[in-house]
């Protein structure tokens, strides 16, 4: 099975002002990054209805986050990246009273006009109901994924898809969906006869597939929970007991992860998992980057060096 | 020393494997949304219209802060008022004494900004529709809830204090009375809480009294009255729970 090789490309520095500029990355990286062995993944979760940004009212958050921002920056980035994916980890619902009025249409408008390539659910995208949450999607012109639960005779059954393989330049990206379990956290007649089933079990099922379908990179969005005190299921065991997940993109704990995290997978291999807090106070951005020849026989284990900081 | 010399070996023959293993480099960055940012004139005009009938239904100004309230641990301002909100306008809705309410930490969505309070600030708070319920609990059953709480680093209470001793609740006084394992006390909570949700399961069994009374109506309720009496929504830590090694 052909591989491709990746390679360490550090991103030159930037000044901190460069975001607030036209150029975010800048074509100075000429062909570094309209390259087709480039990846550039953007990512959100738990944006929980906040289309607007925190109102000035002094508070910790004022001013901050909003699609309207947000969708400057994505615009920004795909005009000067050729390997855009944008992803979001679940909970786009609940938290601001666009939400309690129109129960999700102008969260999911939004995401669409934002070009969003992929999400999955998270357990508040529920909270109106699983009816709700089938209706709304009619609004989505992107996929949502899911892998671990039985959506039969419910109103998301085909509603939503396990995984999608995205062809980016000469990369096969195979993303794919794990949810968490909703007994006890979300109010049984809200997700009706869904059936929650084991999350390593089903991500180590899929990836196989993806990755014998020739897919150079596995993404994983997650409503896991990064970690627990105890042994509940979260992103941390979920890259520790698969194989061959390069990226985990979390959610549900809400947390700012000052960089990705590094763990080893079943197959001696790194998977990183990010998170990047909530409320769409972030976007976060990693960019892989990849040589075009391809070699085979190599290991399949990917070692990952974390480099730089982007504008650092 | 033999597994030391296991993990050694092992150790050697791994290494050769990652040396040839494909090497990726990744950089990263959060971007933070920040005002400075400029907007997206098409997404604001597509927001346009929403934003006003939320801005319509919720822009009411019902209440004043004089020092903006949000959400800590064991114990906080924005939690005291919570569920002093349940207690109060609970007892007058159910028409009965409540002798404790609770909100669970996870529950408390927001903050309250410093200046004008409106329902669109409460609907941030408690964006849930969940429903007031109250339930009758033996004294034992109240412990191991109270052992729950205690466990989870502490929850906004009212009508009782005590200490958090190694993750366990100590020093239980409601209405300043010592728990009583074999007393009945009236507790209000949400819904979510009286049906076990939060890990409470100890509560799953006793009947509940229920009247779909959201929780936000009691916090828009209580805004109203306490801006009424003339009060501001200032309400203070008050050592309700503390840690006892402190």
């Amino acid at each position: 099975m052909p591989i491709n090789r990746r390679k360490f490309i550090q991103q030159s520095a930037l000044t901190g002002g460069a975001l607030l500029t036209s150029s975010i990355i800048g074509k100075a990286f000429g062909e570094t990054n309209s390259s087709k062995d480039t990846l550039t993944i953007l990512h959100t979760n738990d944006v929980h209805s906040r289309l607007d940004p925190f109102p000035m009212d002094g508070s910790k958050n004022a001013g901050l986050g909003g699609v309207a921002a947000r969708s400057t920056i994505i615009q920004q980035i795909r005009q000067e990246t050729d390997n855009v994916l944008l992803l979001d980890a679940g909970d786009i619902f609940q938290g601001t009273p666009y939400f309690n009025i129109y129960k999700g249409e102008p969260e999911i408008k939004a995401m669409s006009l934002m070009g969003y390539d992929a999400c999955t659910m998270g357990n508040h995208d529920f909270d109106a109901g699983i009816e709700n949450f089938a209706t709304q999607l009619k609004h989505a012109n992107f996929p949502v994924l899911l892998c671990n639960y039985d959506f039969t005779n419910t109103p998301m059954e085909g509603k939503s898809v396990p995984y999608k393989i995205f062809q980016k330049g000469n990369i096969k990206v195979g993303v794919f969906g794990v949810g968490i379990e909703m007994k006890g956290l979300v109010p049984d007649n809200l997700y009706g006869n869904t059936i929650y089933k084991d999350p390593i079990e089903c991500a180590n099922t899929t990836v196989d597939f993806l990755k014998r379908h020739g897919c150079d990179m596995i993404i994983c969005l997650s409503h896991l929970g990064d970690k627990y005190d105890d042994n509940k299921v979260s992103d941390e065991i979920l890259a520790k007991e698969t194989y061959h997940i390069d990226l985990i993109l979390g959610g549900h704990t809400h947390r700012f992860f000052p960089e990705p995290k590094k763990y080893l997978n079943k197959n001696s291999g790194d998977t990183l998992v990010n998170q990047v807090g909530w409320a769409g106070l972030q976007l976060g951005r990693l960019d892989y980057n990849f040589d075009g020849k391809k070699k085979k026989n190599l290991l399949k284990a990917n070692v990952v060096l974390i480099g730089g900081k982007i504008g650092k | 020393m033999r597994i030391l010399l296991l993990i050694i070996l092992s150790c050697i023959f791994f290494l050769p494997q990652n040396t040839s293993a494909q090497k990726i480099t990744v950089t990263y960055s959060g971007y933070p949304i920040d005002p400075n940012i400029r907007k997206d004139s098409s997404m604001l005009s597509f927001l346009s219209s929403y934003r006003d009938s939320v801005i319509k239904s919720m822009g009411a100004v019902i209440g004043f802060s004089t020092t903006g309230l949000s959400k800590h641990q064991p114990e906080s301002g924005l939690g005291n008022f919570m569920t002093d909100a349940l207690k109060t306008i609970g007892e007058q809705v159910f028409g009965q004494h409540i002798d404790a309410a609770f909100v669970n930490y996870g529950g408390v969505r927001s903050y309250l900004p410093k200046g004008n309070i409106t329902v669109g600030n409460i609907f941030e708070l408690m964006p849930f529709d969940n429903v007031l319920v109250l339930q009758k609990v033996k004294g034992d059953s109240l412990l191991s809830f109270l052992n729950h709480i205690a466990d989870k680093n502490g929850w906004p209470v009212s009508g009782i204090t005590l200490a958090i001793k190694e993750k366990k609740a100590a020093n239980i006084l409601i209405g300043g009375k010592p728990l009583s394992t074999d007393s009945v006390y009236t507790i209000a909570n949400s819904d979510y809480i009286a049906n076990g949700g939060d890990d409470t399961n100890m509560l799953k069994v006793f009947p509940q009294e229920k009247k779909g009374y959201l929780i936000r109506d009691a916090l828009i309720t209580y805004v109203k009255l306490l801006t009424e009496e003339g009060k501001p929504i200032d309400a203070k830590i008050e050592k309700r729970i503390v840690y006892a090694d402190q």
